[in-house]
């Protein structure tokens, strides 16, 4: 009985450091793995929580590059779709 | 496998001894050719289960060569002309036993009984057939070296045996010897470098060999997972459109718009800590790591690491090491223009954005997100791979938490079962 209780935290434990590589968000993992794994919101949150304590260094770094990642994302996606407006030629204007 | 083949290589060299790792004289085989003579491998591996610390049975290996020393016995009975190896009796043919340490690691009193065993028998068998005759000597001296192993292990007579307590600090003197001797790490000169007592050449060499074959095979791992690594991602959408010096090449670097390129210094400062036996070690990203890689096949940053229990270090902003490794994602930083310091492991997010753009002429599979988040493809992919493939390695390998807090917090939140049904 633990023995699948451990490997299913332990595969939830795979899924969040599959989003941690996409720097995403707590809430964006949540409703990634809920939509593409079928986890519950609750399950990811609890372990991306467990998680966060036994690696507190982590994620305090994972937090704090999270602040200006975000700002640069935003920033990016408005020069990509600046681009690829000015690229779309005439049938904007 | 060491000196299996090298003995290989003195049958196919078959005159300069000097040359041979294994200093056989041939002149010494009445046939000229070790050819005649055959290996029992099973027979030189058999003692690997009895006896974690052992080698295959060198000490077989070494009774071919007491063989020889039995045939010719002014080389037997030669002293040790300087050879540190074995006493004269079993050792010397080997003349600057390199590669051969290992065999050496009978010790004198053992060799010499395992050689009077061989000599014996030799002296019988003497212009009888070579095969038939040595075929008999190798039985014989290899239950001559069981036996005088047995005593040294002490089975069945109380042990004797001391088993080394590889520490995490004996290890980390060990693989520092090995880096420092390089091409030339043999058990004996290892050894020397560690200037451990209560080492002997014995433990150091079946411990280069548990090293060598867990390096080997942690590459291999390495390789694997970039090429999953690679197929994934580069559909997946962080095709950098050529920017950067290596765009496509490894999938970790592509979507690196900016990055640095990847520092071609592998493995010189690998990521401190994981101990790859079991022994945590705290650590940190200098060099001495347990199982330094040397070879990194791409300088991809995030090879699947291997285990379970990473140290985390505290990541260098501007020298990421590229060592696969320990759990420690190895990300070059950034470009200086994304402020962020790298939470190494973790590609900046910023990079996706431009993925779309570039992968918009690449495989069909991507559709330019306009979003700041990732491509959902990818993360899905990169999802499902897990979902598939339960068995590999965590990405970034973080310390997992104790699985009844968390089935007591699920609880606590009212989830009952795990998993759900």
């Amino acid at each position: 009985m633990s023995n699948s209780s451990a490997s299913y935290i332990h595969m939830v434990q795979h899924l969040i450091e599959k989003c941690l590589i996409f720097h995403m968000t707590k809430e964006e993992c949540m409703e990634a793995l809920s939509k593409h794994g079928n986890i519950q919101p609750v399950i990811t949150s609890t372990v991306w929580s467990e998680l966060e304590k036994e690696n507190k260094e982590f994620f305090k770094l994972y937090t704090s590059s999270q602040v200006k990642v975000k700002g640069g994302a935003e920033t990016g996606a408005l020069i990509h779709k600046m681009i690829s407006d000015t690229s779309k030629d005439d049938s904007d204007e | 496998m060491l000196v299996a083949s090298s003995l290989r290589d003195s049958t196919s060299k078959n005159n300069d001894t000097e040359e041979t790792i294994v200093g056989v004289d041939m002149d010494d085989f009445p046939g000229g050719s070790l050819l005649e003579y055959s290996i029992d491998f099973d027979e030189l591996f058999a003692g690997l289960d009895e006896d974690p610390d052992a080698l295959p049975d060198l000490e077989i290996l070494g009774d071919y060569y007491s063989v020889s020393a039995g045939s010719g016995d002014e080389r037997g009975q030669s002293s040790d002309d300087g050879n540190d190896v074995v006493s004269g009796s079993a050792g010397s043919p080997f003349g600057s036993g390199s590669g051969l340490d290992t065999s050496s690691v009978c010790s004198p009193s053992e060799g010499a009984a395992v050689v009077d065993q061989a000599e014996e028998v030799g002296a019988k068998k003497d212009g009888k057939e070579h095969q038939g005759h040595f075929g008999k000597v190798k039985k014989l001296a290899a239950s001559a070296a069981k036996a005088g192993r047995s005593s040294k292990t002490g089975r069945g007579d109380g042990k004797r045996k001391v088993k080394v307590d590889w520490t995490p600090e004996l290890h980390k003197r060990f693989v520092q010897a090995v880096e420092q001797l390089g091409e030339k790490a043999v058990p004996s000169r290892i050894l020397e470098v560690m200037g451990a007592d209560g080492l002997t050449r014995h433990n150091i060499a079946s411990h280069l060999q548990k090293y060598r074959s867990h390096r080997k095979h942690l590459i291999a791992r390495e390789a694997e997972a970039a090429s999953w690594n690679q197929r994934r991602h580069l559909y997946g959408g962080a095709r950098a459109g050529g920017v950067g010096k290596r765009a496509g090449v490894s999938p970790w670097l592509v979507p690196t718009i900016g990055f640095p390129p990847p520092m071609p210094q592998p493995l010189h400062r690998p990521l401190g800590p994981l101990h790859v036996w079991g022994h945590p070690s705290g650590g940190h990203s200098q060099s001495n790591t347990m199982w330094p890689k040397h070879i990194v096949p791409h300088h991809h940053l995030r090879p699947p690491h291997l285990q379970p229990r990473p140290v985390w270090a505290p990541p260098h902003p501007h020298h990421l090491p590229y060592g696969p490794s320990q759990g420690m994602p190895c990300y070059p930083s950034p470009p200086q223009r994304f402020v962020a310091p790298p939470v190494p492991g973790i590609p900046h997010r910023a990079m996706y954005k431009n993925d779309p753009r570039a992968a918009a002429g690449q495989p069909p599979r991507l559709h330019p997100p306009l979003d700041s988040t990732p491509s959902n493809e990818t993360i899905d992919a990169a999802l499902e791979d897990v979902l598939a493939k339960p068995w590999l390695p965590l990405p970034i390998g973080l310390k997992p938490p104790a699985i009844d807090t968390v089935v007591g917090e699920l609880q606590r939140h009212g989830v009952p079962q795990i998993p759900p049904s």
